[in-house]
């Protein structure tokens, strides 16, 4: 890969430690998959936030970089925490887990990176057209690259850092037009409608494709909250960064190898997400991170209602949404209902708050909470979740 | 003489050591111990196993990239193994090398080493020697 006298510098250790070992992460990545050079990104998002998820072995990592005096080049964002500190009364409760996620927030902000821990940033900036990212967190890179047309490869946590520090990516994978063109045509034959509908469409589409970009045929004027439902569940189980919601958008073409997809298919796709039929501890509603427009669904459907003594209900969103959402919040929480922010279900201590079903609408959560919280899962409409929560 | 394996270089460094070789991907988050080092990720053939102080080769990473951090945090702790030797390089084993400091060698056909053989990884140029074999080693 060619650097530049400066990156050359970097590499070198010029700029300190920090920076060299950033800029090593880089090339040796961009030497991997035969980068040429690196190019500039418009922001980075980054992944391995949680306590729950990172543990010490990251925070001794992140100890050492802020040591250093890592600061962050460009713009830059974060994945959800194990803790929302404004709702501690619904956390776990161990002083040790506290400190240590407050430690990692802590080192995150020093090196420059914004602690609005989500994963729709988007919602709180949308970056323009054409940008480059390097963002991680699979469900906002195919996002970013399906909906928003900025691009990025799938980063994990150390490459997204490493580029945050640097402001720089190497140039391959989805960031080189020429491996942005669709590969296969996925024909929906039946009319979707709920984002359930859409998550389990990805749940099915991810474990089918391999590493191939596909189109879509048959989605009826989908919104992008479905398209980030089932943008989410594709990259779950499967390799996807990039798809595209019909085949009339630029870069698709109409003569690829063709995969029809049948009620059968959904519906088989729609019963694996589900472990149990027993009755909900918690409803969880938001993954990936509500927008505005799903907080009022929300809120519309349970204004005036009661949450039933002994269940739980959770809507998690970012902060900046949360406040702009501030008066279905109101009308949630009057319920009984928590808007909760700067975490989600996935990434806290579940098992801890006493949770062993949990239904959710979203395809990701009931495809990784059974492994990754150890709780077994109803995958279920909007409204059946709003019935499961809510007293007759 | 030695018999010479010629694979990629990804991080430089040069280490010699015994190879602790696995026909299973490992995922370093939730398969490794990172207190001990011991592997405990479940059915993988080295399930039990310490990669202290080993020339680890395996055919691939798998699973999350906070595994980069577990591989920094073992070596570290010094339990971690002293060089890598993989079939394909993944992102999450290269991050993980080059932020711990020790070489790395991929595209390595890995079923010419055995469990024990001495070995020394030459992460400059990309080369692994098998020095002694493991019936010679252990006299």
């Amino acid at each position: 890969m060619y650097l530049t006298k400066e990156e050359e510098g970097i590499y070198e250790g010029e700029e300190g430690w920090a920076n060299q070992i950033a800029m090593r992460i880089l090339v040796k990545l961009g030497d991997l998959f035969e980068a040429d050079r690196l190019i500039p990104i418009d922001s980075a998002h980054i992944s391995g936030v949680s306590y729950k998820t990172i543990g010490d072995a990251a925070i001794e990592f992140l100890e050492a970089l802020a040591n250093a005096g890592a600061k962050s080049k460009v713009r830059s964002t974060a994945n959800p925490a194990g803790i929302d500190y404004n709702h501690l009364e619904e956390m776990v409760r161990t002083p040790k887990l506290h400190e240590r996620q407050a430690r990692i927030i802590e080192l995150y902000r020093n090196m420059g990176i914004n602690p609005i821990l989500t994963c729709t940033p988007y919602y709180v900036r949308r970056p323009r057209e054409g940008v480059h990212l390097a963002w991680a967190e699979s469900s906002t890179v195919i996002y970013a690259n399906s909906i928003l047309h900025s691009w990025t490869n799938r980063e994990g946590g150390p490459s997204a850092l490493a580029a945050a520090l640097i402001g720089k990516t190497p140039n391959y994978g989805v960031h080189k037009p020429e491996n942005r063109r669709a590969d296969v045509l996925v024909k929906v034959e039946t009319p979707l409608r709920e984002e359930v509908e859409f998550g389990a469409l990805g749940i099915h589409i991810g474990r089918v494709l391999k590493d191939e970009i596909p189109s879509f045929e048959g989605l009826l004027r989908p919104e992008e909250t479905h398209l980030k439902h089932l943008g989410a569940a594709m990259a779950s189980t499967g390799m996807a960064s990039l798809f595209y919601p019909c085949v009339s958008c630029p870069k698709s073409s109409d003569r690829l190898e063709t995969i029809s997809v049948d009620m059968d298919d959904l519906k088989n796709a729609f019963e694996s997400l589900s472990t149990t039929d027993a009755s909900p501890d918690m409803i969880y509603l938001g993954c990936p991170h509500c927008s505005v427009e799903e907080v009022r669904r929300i809120a519309r459907k349970v204004k005036g209602r009661k949450i039933r003594d002994g269940v739980k209900l959770w809507v998690c969103t970012s902060r900046y949404v949360r406040r702009k959402a501030e008066e279905y919040v109101e009308i949630i929480e009057a319920a009984g209902g928590k808007v909760i922010s700067d975490t989600c279900a996935v990434v806290t201590w579940l098992k801890e708050l006493g949770v062993d079903v949990l239904m959710t609408n979203s395809a990701k959560t009931a495809y990784y909470a059974p492994t990754m919280n150890r709780v077994e899962t109803v995958f279920a409409s909007l409204d059946q979740c709003i019935e499961a929560a809510c007293q007759e | 003489m030695p018999i010479e394996l010629k694979g990629r270089p990804i991080t430089s460094g040069f280490s010699r050591g015994k190879a602790l070789v696995s026909k299973n991907p490992l995922s370093f988050l939730g398969g490794v111990d990172p207190k001990t080092g011991r592997i405990i990720e479940k059915n993988h053939d080295l399930n039990g196993k310490t990669l202290a102080n080993t020339i680890l080769c395996f055919p691939h990473g798998h699973g999350s990239t906070v595994g980069s951090y577990v591989l920094y945090s073992l070596v570290r702790r010094g339990v971690g193994p002293k060089a890598i030797v993989n079939e394909t390089a993944d992102p999450v084993v290269v991050a993980g090398a080059v932020i711990a400091g020790i070489p790395m060698v991929g595209k390595v056909d890995i079923s010419q080493i055995r469990t024990g053989d001495i070995v020394e990884v030459d992460g400059y140029k990309g080369i692994v020697r098998i020095l002694k074999g493991e019936e010679e080693s252990c006299i």
